[in-house]
């Protein structure tokens, strides 16, 4: 069964106990401002941030765990894995370095040991060995208020549908995470609008890896093809040119 | 023939002063060294050592596909230098990717993990083929110097055929596969780059790329060694260069028109312009050049033309590769030091072709060996006269102290603050809404808390001890305007703050703020021991005046576990709780269908027995630290 955390921006109080218990969770040491971070709060020893807007709202940010990861998608060694549970892992043994998943993710998550001779990926993975064996991640543990929780993908949905039908003025009629870049493994509720988690222009709705699949799947078919052109275009020439020294053989005599 | 060991000793230069930086870059990490940022993960090395190099590379799979597989007999002399650039050009790509990737050491990975989704992985294997049948394709040639190695050459040369066949179906596919990296970041790439038929474009350009880049290596060589100029025959790669950018400008034009991407041409900002400027250099003009046969058949247009091609592709490389962003808050310029180890790694791919030409049979006349000649005059140090040796050793030497002096160069201009500071911003603060204190994200992980940064440091900020109530603004106060080392260790590495459990260090005592330093400082307080401590005595804090002696409206600590009139500041936990819990009790009070603010449980949720949990208030003599987190060492406390 798929799980998945939903966030309901609403009842968040911004007290950050998530961000405290995810580093006490994965050991992350205490953070130090970089030139290359970006403003949203996470970087390589924060997995997860809580980004403050107007009005009070406070929307936590982390790894959206989507259903077809690009960035599992371009990893060339599958460093990256997206489990059956629904976690996006990191294998720090088979990563070589390339950042493609940077670039590929269209949240923007993933974040770089940029300081480190030794560098990483850091980046949230949904508390992998918490939910592997039947406990929830460290970071819907210790909310206070409920505002983030842990559960089935399907039953976390249902649970998002039923708050915006009970309380239709509350809610903008949407579930983030329901369908964006092919759905994700992190929903938000909320009363402000959350488009600003995603980089500007993503077209809704196809996943990401489809982009590349026909590209790819054409990779044989090009293959072969260049071969069987050049090939037979080698071919012609060599024919041609033996029928002309051929034809240059006859006209010889001929000529004589 | 000083041209060349000019050429030679910049070349040298440029490699020692680079490889001082890479250096650099393996000891102290990438943030250090590049502009590389969480916001554009790639720049400089991939646009420019990557892409536009492997693009750069692809003379040699058209010059063999021309030459073998269409018999165009007369391109016969331009083959052996464009397969020896094309290797060296992916030796270059390589040595490139071990200096960008984070962790080269792994790079053989690609071997053994498989992701065939990925572009990346068939862009890697790809090239690592592409590369031993480069490698393959070009041993006959310094085979062919001893006949020692005759059988090892004609089994080699068996296999020719089949060999440019592959690699040309090799070449194929990765260079388009190159487009193919960009086709999953249409949020990234500004529209007018970003293409589903990106992987084609990048194909057609290679082409072109490749034919020219065949042409400039001639007229370079041609310039560098004073050699016979190819003119008609780069005349000709001219005239197959303007049908395949005319093929190229077409096809990326219908593209863009179709997606009604057109008038984006137009728009005026910098995106706009730089496409423009691309589109000018890498395709129109050479293409107008070139499309007249008069033109084409002279050298000196020939020059400009293929050079414009040649800096326009990579531009467009670049571009995709990094620098056409769409998101506009992501800012990045390259830093001087990746520029560096790039021209360092061509300056190096240089000198390995000078010195294969050199020496093997690349060209149909071998360049001459200035230092072989008989009658080359000795070779003398110009300003103190001294004989430097025979001529080969002369220019070794001077090449080695160009290495070694350049290098030297490199490490003393690396940065040293950049270097120790590791890329520390500084610290955030912003004013706290409604309250006149500061907002500090007391140990650096986004948690802000309300700081009274003024009340920390303003008593006796005259230097002078209060004398009535009305001078003392707060309990908890540093020592003037000289407490500012006190928490920002200007003295330390980094100039890292001091977190607030540094001071506040016991989680439940209470800690000792008493400055003796200070007290007993000429810049300080300026007191002599016995001013405090009573004489004759042995010195000890029992014997010494209590601070209300001196300081006589001072307020002490009264909350907290264990208050005690002494010294001593909150404790973290009490430091912690004032700043949350006396809001709380007092908001408790106002809202009153809130009244839960003032529970304990509020808070503290996990692990509270539940029948403790309905009427607990706050009472700060009662420990209850469910799932506290402890500043320090990181611990949860059950």
């Amino acid at each position: 069964m798929s799980k998945a955390i939903l966030t309901d921006v609403t009842k968040c109080i911004g007290c950050l106990k998530c961000v405290s218990a995810c580093k006490v969770a994965h050991n992350l040491e205490m953070d130090v401002p970089r030139v290359w971070d970006k403003n949203d709060g996470l970087s390589a020893e924060n997995w997860t941030s809580v980004i403050r807007k107007d009005g009070d709202r406070y929307v936590r940010k982390q790894c959206r765990h989507c259903l077809e990861p690009a960035c599992a998608s371009v990893c060339p060694v599958g460093a990256l894995h997206k489990t059956e549970i629904g976690a996006v892992t990191y294998d720090s043994a088979k990563c070589l370095g390339c950042r493609y998943c940077m670039m590929a993710c269209p949240f923007g998550i993933p974040r770089y040991d940029w300081d480190k001779t030794v560098p990483h990926v850091e980046k949230c993975i949904l508390c992998y060995d918490r939910i592997r064996i039947g406990e929830q991640p460290a970071c819907t543990q210790a909310c206070p208020t409920g505002a983030t929780m842990f559960g089935d993908r399907d039953e976390l949905l249902k649970v998002a549908h039923r708050r915006i039908n009970e309380n239709p003025s509350k809610y903008i009629k949407r579930v983030w995470g329901e369908h964006e870049v092919g759905g994700t493994s992190v929903l938000y509720l909320s009363d402000i609008d959350l488009d600003f988690l995603t980089y500007p222009t993503r077209p809704n709705g196809a996943a990401l890896p489809k982009e590349t699949a026909a590209a790819m799947e054409s990779v044989p078919y090009a293959f072969v093809g260049m071969g069987g052109v050049m090939l037979g275009l080698s071919w012609i020439i060599r024919r041609r040119m033996k029928m002309d020294k051929e034809q240059g053989k006859k006209k010889e005599p001929s000529d004589e | 023939m000083n041209r060349v060991q000019n050429t030679k000793l910049v070349l040298w230069l440029m490699t020692g002063f680079a490889a001082a930086i890479a250096l650099n870059r393996y000891v102290f990490g990438l943030g250090v060294t590049t502009n590389l940022n969480d916001k554009t993960p790639w720049g400089f090395w991939i646009g420019f050592d990557v892409m536009a190099g492997v693009a750069l590379a692809a003379g040699g799979f058209v010059t063999t596909a021309i030459f073998y597989i269409m018999k165009r007999e007369e391109f016969h002399p331009l083959v052996r230098p464009a397969v020896l650039t094309a290797f060296l050009g992916y030796l270059a790509v390589v040595a490139g990717l071990l200096v960008d990737l984070g962790l080269p050491w792994n790079i053989w990975h690609m071997i053994i993990y498989w992701n065939p989704h990925s572009p990346l992985f068939e862009v890697g294997w790809c090239v690592m083929l592409y590369t031993t049948v480069l490698l393959l394709e070009f041993s006959p040639v310094p085979l062919e110097e001893s006949s020692r190695y005759a059988r090892v050459r004609n089994f080699l040369m068996r296999f020719r055929f089949p060999l440019v066949l592959l690699g040309i179906m090799l070449s194929t596919l990765h260079q388009s596969s190159l487009g193919t990296l960009f086709l999953i970041m249409p949020y990234r790439l500004f529209p007018l780059w970003y293409s589903h038929i990106l992987p084609i474009q990048f194909f057609i350009s290679a082409v072109a790329l490749g034919l020219m880049m065949v042409a400039f290596e001639s007229l370079i060589s041609h310039w560098l060694y004073r050699r016979e100029p190819e003119t008609p025959l780069v005349g000709k790669l001219c005239g197959a260069a303007v049908w395949v950018l005319a093929v190229y400008f077409i096809v990326k034009m219908t593209d863009i028109v179709a997606a009604g991407k057109f008038g984006l041409i137009f728009n005026g900002n910098w995106q706009s312009d730089l496409f423009i400027v691309e589109i000018l250099v890498s395709t129109l003009i050479p293409m107008a050049l070139f499309a007249v046969p008069k033109l084409r058949r002279n050298s000196k247009v020939q020059w400009v033309g293929s050079s414009m091609v040649v800096i326009g592709m990579v531009l467009n490389r670049i571009d995709v590769g990094g620098l056409a962003m769409l998101d506009s808050t992501a800012s990045y310029t390259p830093s001087w030091m990746e520029i560096a180890i790039s021209l360092g790694i061509v300056s190096a791919a240089a000198l390995a072709f000078l010195f294969v030409t050199e020496r093997f049979h690349i060209w149909e006349i071998r360049p001459e060996d200035p230092q072989s000649l008989p009658h080359t005059p000795p070779s003398f140090d110009y300003s103190s006269r001294t004989w430097l040796g025979v001529p080969r050793i002369a220019s070794l030497t001077k090449h080695t102290l160009a290495f070694v002096l350049s290098f030297a160069v490199g490490m003393a201009f690396m940065p040293g603050r950049k270097l120790h500071a590791e890329g520390i911003d500084s610290v955030t603060v912003s004013r706290a809404t409604g309250i006149d204190t500061l907002c500090i994200d007391g140990n650096r992980d986004d948690q802000f808390v309300e700081f009274p940064h003024q009340a920390h440091i303003s008593w006796i900020r005259t230097h002078k001890i209060p004398t009535s109530p009305a001078d003392d603004t707060s309990g908890f106060a540093l020592a003037g305007k000289d407490s500012c080392s006190v928490c920002h260790h200007l003295n330390l590495p980094g100039e890292r703050l001091s977190e607030c459990w540094e001071c506040h260090a016991s989680m439940y005592a209470q800690a000792d703020f008493f400055r003796h330093d200070w007290h007993a400082s000429p810049a300080g307080a300026k007191l002599k021991c016995d001013d405090c401590h009573t004489a004759g005595v042995t010195r000890t804090a029992q014997s010494a005046k209590k601070c209300t002696a001196c300081h006589p409206f001072y307020k002490f600590t009264t909350i907290g576990v264990g208050a005690t009139p002494a010294y001593h500041i909150l404790s973290y936990t009490d430091a912690m709780h004032k700043m949350c819990v006396s809001c709380h009790v007092v908001e408790a009070k106002v809202v009153k269908d809130k009244q839960d603010l003032a529970l304990c449980t509020t808070c503290h949720r996990v692990g509270t027995p539940p029948n403790l949990r309905a009427g607990m208030k706050w009472d700060i003599s009662v420990p209850h630290f469910d799932n506290v987190v402890l500043p320090d060492v990181g611990l949860s406390v059950k």
